[in-house]
């Protein structure tokens, strides 16, 4: 451990590196945790040894260390008990330590030949206490799975890149090709990877409304949230909740609603579970909060949190135009999908 | 790399060992396996190993197995090597003669066919760290470093700086810092080529100083052909190493301005990089390079800003925080070119406190006319914010931007609202914003005024709002009709007002109400006085005193000192110098950003402590008060230091009229400032115990104080202690055996001091308070022990130590004294004695 300190204290020390280290302890233990560690010590030094030496930062790439270290996941676990063989480090170096594609094994040999690209979309949106949009914008990720053999050359364009901005790459990425026709060019690593990461600003649809209403009165609070749909995103608003922390100075509450379940706990947070928005009714939840005794009216107003979820769309609009494929033995399978969900969803009241 | 040094262990596991039986039962199973070669055995070896290194990971001695770990380590099995490396990375150290043992088979491994064995044993031989053994490293490192196998390669150029710091002149004799530059400059690896450039860094940062050679050396990594050769392989770098390169870059010279847009447009993709570190570098190159030519700085803030607002944006708090943290510096050097961002910088709901508070100091710098409606409205939101911490910032923060704007006239508005809100901390935190408001816009004081006026004090609980509101009681007292008797219950309640900082201001506010509604305040102020005169804290006393004596020199002058006219505050004083921004800046991409302190100050001990101490002025002189110096005023006060100008004679004339008989009155301000000063230790000590009713006859009183004839205080002692000095038992120890006495002798305690003595920890507290520290002590009446210490506050550190005996029965204390530096010791007794002598007195 000396050696970690050694490197803080030449302050050039990457506070990041420190998360991207709890990153990869976490891929491989599942979590990251004092049990954990304490249960997976070997492997843990392991990883360590590999990342860091003398204090300077080496490797971090979970492709390289994988291959480095074998995870103690489920599947080593089981061979372990059937080849009788536990070492859970392999006999060869990386071939990728070699390889000009640090992100990438030269020679990939798969059973499977498929790749999948998902849109995941987070909308960020803050409503002031009278439904108007203090600001709204979209966070979205390229997650590529990728399972194919050899050394594949992958390019991928979108409908309307123009929308997108502040784009951040994956190391494989090539970035003249982007620079000039926005086409993502670029040779996957094996597995799950972030291709690109973008925000989408100045927009405009939100898809879901949260209207609440708050009338104090003489030590008594009246509350009424409405929730509904406000700009149709064309696929079913799946899994809504509602959460809001109760003011402090509340004494108790008493909430129903006509949809969903509505719970409160020990902390004073308040959670309404909705699921899906019913097609004859607007949901909505109501109730009284009795506020601690000297106070006659609410002065601290809860902020609504929301949280959806809508599959098959990528909110901001974005759209792959096609995926390339060279370099591959034969045609692989190629799979899209989007996701839009609430970040972070606030209507204050 | 090397385990924790043994932590200690919480909760221990009921399969750890208790004592040494388990440690030799491990040592005879792994002497019994040593030798097998039954299949299986390296099975049964791992388990073992496995549990010797949990032993040792928990900070349990298993240094007695080292000879059976080295035995068993001739194995093909590489879990079992690691285990084994790691092992005996652990103990060599501390074991050196058994480290002979491993270096055996570590050299022999060193030569396995197996590239990983090879770098791993060379990574651990290096990492042995006894430097006795250091001639064993120069073969293999030298073998290492022409491996076939880039592993390799890495982690002996890695071993080359662990031997520099082992043993400097081998690494130098053996011409490695030579075979470094070329494999770097040659290397097909790219993870090669940045552990040696890390490397080379590293020894020639430390040789720089020693030889003219190694600074030359430390120039030419910084030359142009180097850094342009490094820059065109940038890519093929993982991330971290590129970190190390731009590092690199930003300490380069370049050229010509050719030189700087050449690097720049290189390195223009790097801001895309999905690594934050890699951003955060490239910035920092940018930055640096530009330093000298404003337009494009300028242009490169404008660059930087998205990615560093998207970086913000991703990842967990923690990254979003140190981000955030460059941003702000970024945004606090060039806050307009930040101003239509504002809304990046709004708080959400779940962010975490310590963001909120970033994000708000950057929506207080980068508001100006064009967006500070949306801003406030905003910050308005927040004061209405669950989060109480946060609602008192954005309070503040929208006093902030007030103070920094120009169309204040809505933003006092939204002030003023926030005061109906009956919040009491809301109330608390405007209040002392409307105060400030007052001091620089004093135009606004009729509408302000109307609002403060019916804020009942009883509201009001937290020691800064009512501080501000009795500062506006008394400027604006002739626009307040109840002033005085809202004053007047304040004084009725002095005794129940804890804090020093209200009771200063009641006394000031009392003058300044007397000086333009004298007969309405009389009774008041004369309370006041009286209250003040009486008060166990020394500044209110000494003000109130002060205060008093003004008025019985002459009222209008008093008048002059308290309340002269003001001229309105343009510009608060800012906290930090721009000196320690800059070097802040200068650091970019570091923790000196997230610490917002340059590096020295959390790296050096030297540098830290004074710095932590500067805080508490208060506590830096010992003993006596300082003598001679004007008393302090804290930073509201400094209206009453002012310079005077004439004014209007208010006629009232006091009750407590210049009538002093015993007064020799000064001739200016400062000589009664002195005065006054050099005798408060002692009235105070005389007044305390049965402080006469001064209501009735306070002049009368106070004349008394006067007539007393006070014994000089003591030469103000040169040496001043630090009042935080630390010394282990065992240091005290060695040094109280190594040192001789400087000086032995006995010194009397006073009567009440014995009184007092009942336990040895009321005479510790004492003594602390005079920065002397008690390390230990013990006894029983009559006869108490006490070792004390204490710390030269400038300087190195030198140490006192005292051995003091106290007779009760006698009143009497032997001091022996032992002094780091023995020519300081006289003044240390006299401090030591000052302070003793006054344990019980005050």
């Amino acid at each position: 451990m000396e050696s970690y300190s050694w490197h803080a204290r030449r302050s050039r020390c990457h506070h990041l590196w420190v998360s991207r280290v709890a990153d990869v302890l976490t891929d491989y233990l599942g979590g990251l945790n004092e049990d954990l560690i304490k249960d997976n010590f070997i492997i843990v030094y392991e990883l360590l040894d590999e990342m860091m030496d003398n204090g300077f930062p080496l490797t971090t790439e979970p492709n390289i260390l994988r291959e480095m270290i074998t995870p103690p996941n489920i599947v080593s676990k089981m061979l372990s008990v059937v080849t009788g063989k536990n070492s859970n480090v392999s006999t060869r170096l990386p071939d990728a330590t070699a390889s000009c594609i640090p992100w990438r094994k030269t020679n990939m040999k798969h059973a499977s030949n498929e790749v999948y690209v998902n849109l995941v979309e987070e909308i960020d949106a803050v409503f002031s206490r009278d439904g108007a949009l203090v600001k709204c914008e979209i966070y979205g990720e390229v997650q590529v799975d990728s399972h194919l053999p050899g050394l594949p050359d992958l390019t991928l364009s979108f409908s309307n890149p123009s929308i997108l901005n502040d784009m951040r790459f994956h190391p494989c990425v090539r970035f003249r090709p982007w620079e000039s026709d926005q086409i993502l060019s670029f040779v996957p690593p094996d597995g799950e990877f972030k291709l690109m990461t973008y925000r989408v600003k100045k927009l405009k649809s939100t898809p879901i409304y949260v209207k609440p209403q708050l009338t104090s009165d003489t030590g008594n609070c009246h509350i009424n949230v409405l929730v509904g749909v406000r700009n149709d995103p064309g696929k079913t608003i799946d899994s809504i909740t509602v959460q809001f922390q109760l003011p402090f100075c509340v004494a108790s509450a008493n909430l129903t609603s006509n949809h969903g379940t509505v719970n409160i706990l020990a902390d004073k947070t308040c959670s309404w579970s909705i699921g899906q928005i019913p097609k004859d009714k607007s949901p909505s939840l109501s109730g009284n909060l009795v506020l601690e005794t000297g106070l006659d009216r609410l002065h601290v107003f809860p902020v609504f949190q929301v949280g959806f979820k809508i599959m098959g769309v990528a909110l901001s609009g974005l759209q792959i135009h096609k995926l390339d494929i060279k370099n591959a033995p034969s045609q692989p399978y190629k799979g899209f999908r989007a996701l839009t969900q609430a970040g972070e969803y606030e209507v204050r009241s | 790399m090397a385990p924790p040094p043994a932590p200690p262990q919480k909760s221990p596991s009921p399969s750890q060992p208790s004592g040494k039986s388990e440690v030799s039962d491990l040592k005879l199973q792994l002497r019994q396996l040593a030798g097998s070669r039954a299949p299986g055995a390296d099975d049964s070896k791992r388990d073992l190993f496995k549990r010797v290194i949990s032993y040792m990971t928990v900070g349990i001695d298993v240094s007695a197995a080292f000879s059976e770990m080295v035995m068993c380590s001739a194995t093909s099995d590489i879990v079992l090597k690691k285990m084994c490396y790691l092992y005996v990375g652990n103990y060599a150290r501390c074991h050196p003669d058994l480290a002979l043992l491993t270096i055996n088979f570590l050299q022999k491994d060193c030569h396995d066919e197996d590239p990983m064995i090879r770098g791993l044993a060379l990574r651990s031989l290096c990492s042995l760290r006894v430097p006795n053994l250091v001639e064993y490293l120069v073969a293999p490192l030298g073998a290492g470093l022409k491996d076939g196998s880039s592993y390799v390669r890495m982690v002996a150029a890695v071993g080359v700086l662990k031997l520099y710091h082992i043993s400097a002149a081998t690494c130098l004799d053996s011409d490695f810092p030579a075979v470094l530059k070329s494999l770097m400059l040659t290397d097909p690896d790219a993870q090669v080529v940045a552990n040696c450039l890390f490397v080379l860094q590293e020894i020639w940062n430390l040789e720089a100083n020693k030889s003219e050679e190694a600074s030359r050396e430390r120039e030419t990594l910084l030359s142009k052909k180097i850094v342009y050769y490094i820059l065109n392989r940038i890519k093929e770098f993982n991330e971290w190493a590129q970190c190390l390169v731009l590092e690199l870059v930003a300490k380069y010279i370049p050229s010509d301005t050719d030189d700087i847009f050449d690097i720049m447009n290189l390195l223009e993709d790097r801001l895309q990089h999905a690594n934050g570190a890699v951003v955060l570098a490239t910035i920092k190159v940018f930055l640096h390079l530009t330093m000298s030519m404003t337009d494009v700085h300028q242009q490169v803030y404008e660059r930087i800003k998205a990615p560093l607002l998207t970086l913000v944006g991703s990842g967990s708090s923690e990254q979003s925080y140190a981000v955030l943290s460059h941003l702000h510096l970024l945004v606090m050097r060039a806050p307009m070119l930040f101003s239509s961002d504002y809304k990046h910088f709004y708080c959400q709901f779940s962010d975490p406190s310590y963001v909120k508070k970033l994000k708000l100091e950057m929506l207080t710098a980068i508001a100006n006319e064009s967006n500070t409606y949306e801003i406030v409205t905003e910050l308005c939101e927040y004061a209405g914010n669950v989060d109480v911490p946060i609602a008192r910032e954005s309070i503040r923060a929208v006093g902030k931007i007030a103070l920094q704007q120009y169309d204040v006239n809505a933003i006092v508005d939204r002030l003023l609202q926030f005061l109906e809100m009956e919040k009491d901390y809301v109330t608390a935190e405007t209040l002392v914003l409307v105060k400030d408001l007052l001091r620089k816009y004093p135009q606004w004081s009729h509408d302000c005024i109307a609002v403060v006026g019916n804020i009942s004090s009883k509201n009001v609980q937290e020691p800064k709002a009512k501080a501000a509101l009795i500062w506006m009681l008394g400027e604006y007292s002739q626009d307040m009709p109840d002033a005085p008797y809202i004053l007047e219950s304040l004084i009725e309640n002095w005794d129940e007002e804890n804090a020093a900082e209200v009771r200063l201001h009641l006394l000031t506010a009392a003058m300044k109400c007397f000086f333009k509604r004298p007969p309405e305040t009389q009774k008041a102020l004369g309370a006041a006085l009286a209250a003040g005169l009486a008060d166990s804290h020394q500044d209110v006393h000494d003000r109130a005193l002060f205060y008093y004596r003004l008025l019985q020199y002459d009222v209008s002058v008093a008048e002059r000192v308290v309340n002269p006219p003001k001229q309105a505050v343009s510009v608060f004083a800012d906290t930090q110098s721009s000196e320690i921004k800059d070097r802040i800046f200068d650091e970019f991409n570091s923790l000196s950003v997230v610490y917002q302190k340059p590096s020295y100050m959390f790296t050096d001990k030297e540098h830290r402590e004074p710095f932590e101490f500067s805080e508490e002025i208060g506590n830096l002189s010992l003993g006596q008060e300082p003598v001679g110096n004007s008393p302090r005023y804290d930073e509201s006060d400094k209206d009453l230091l002012l310079s005077t100008s004439e004014r209007e004679e208010n006629g009232g004339p006091s009750t407590n009229g210049p009538a002093a008989s015993g007064y020799s009155a000064p001739t200016d301000y400062n000589s009664s400032l002195v005065s006054l000063s050099s005798q408060t230790q002692s009235e105070t000590a005389i007044s305390d115990p049965g402080m006469p009713k001064y209501t009735s006859q306070m002049t009368l009183a106070i004349d008394d104080l006067l007539g007393l004839s006070v014994s000089a205080a003591p030469a103000p002692p040169s040496l001043k202690l630090n009042p935080k000095a630390a010394l282990d038992p065992g240091t005290f120890q060695r040094k109280w055996g190594q040192l001789a006495v400087s000086i032995s002798q006995d010194c009397s305690v006073s009567p009440q001091g014995i009184a007092a003595l009942t336990t040895p920890q009321a005479l510790i507290r004492h003594m602390q308070a005079s920065s002397i520290q008690c390390i230990a002590s013990g006894g029983q009446s009559p006869n108490f022990k006490f070792f004390f210490f204490a710390q030269k506050l400038d300087g190195p550190p030198l140490f006192f130590l005292v051995e003091c005996i106290v007779n009760t029965s006698s009143a009497k204390a032997q001091v022996k004294i032992k002094a780091d530096d023995a020519t300081a010791s006289e003044a240390f007794f006299g401090l030591f004695q000052s302070a003793l002598s006054k344990f019980g007195v005050l």
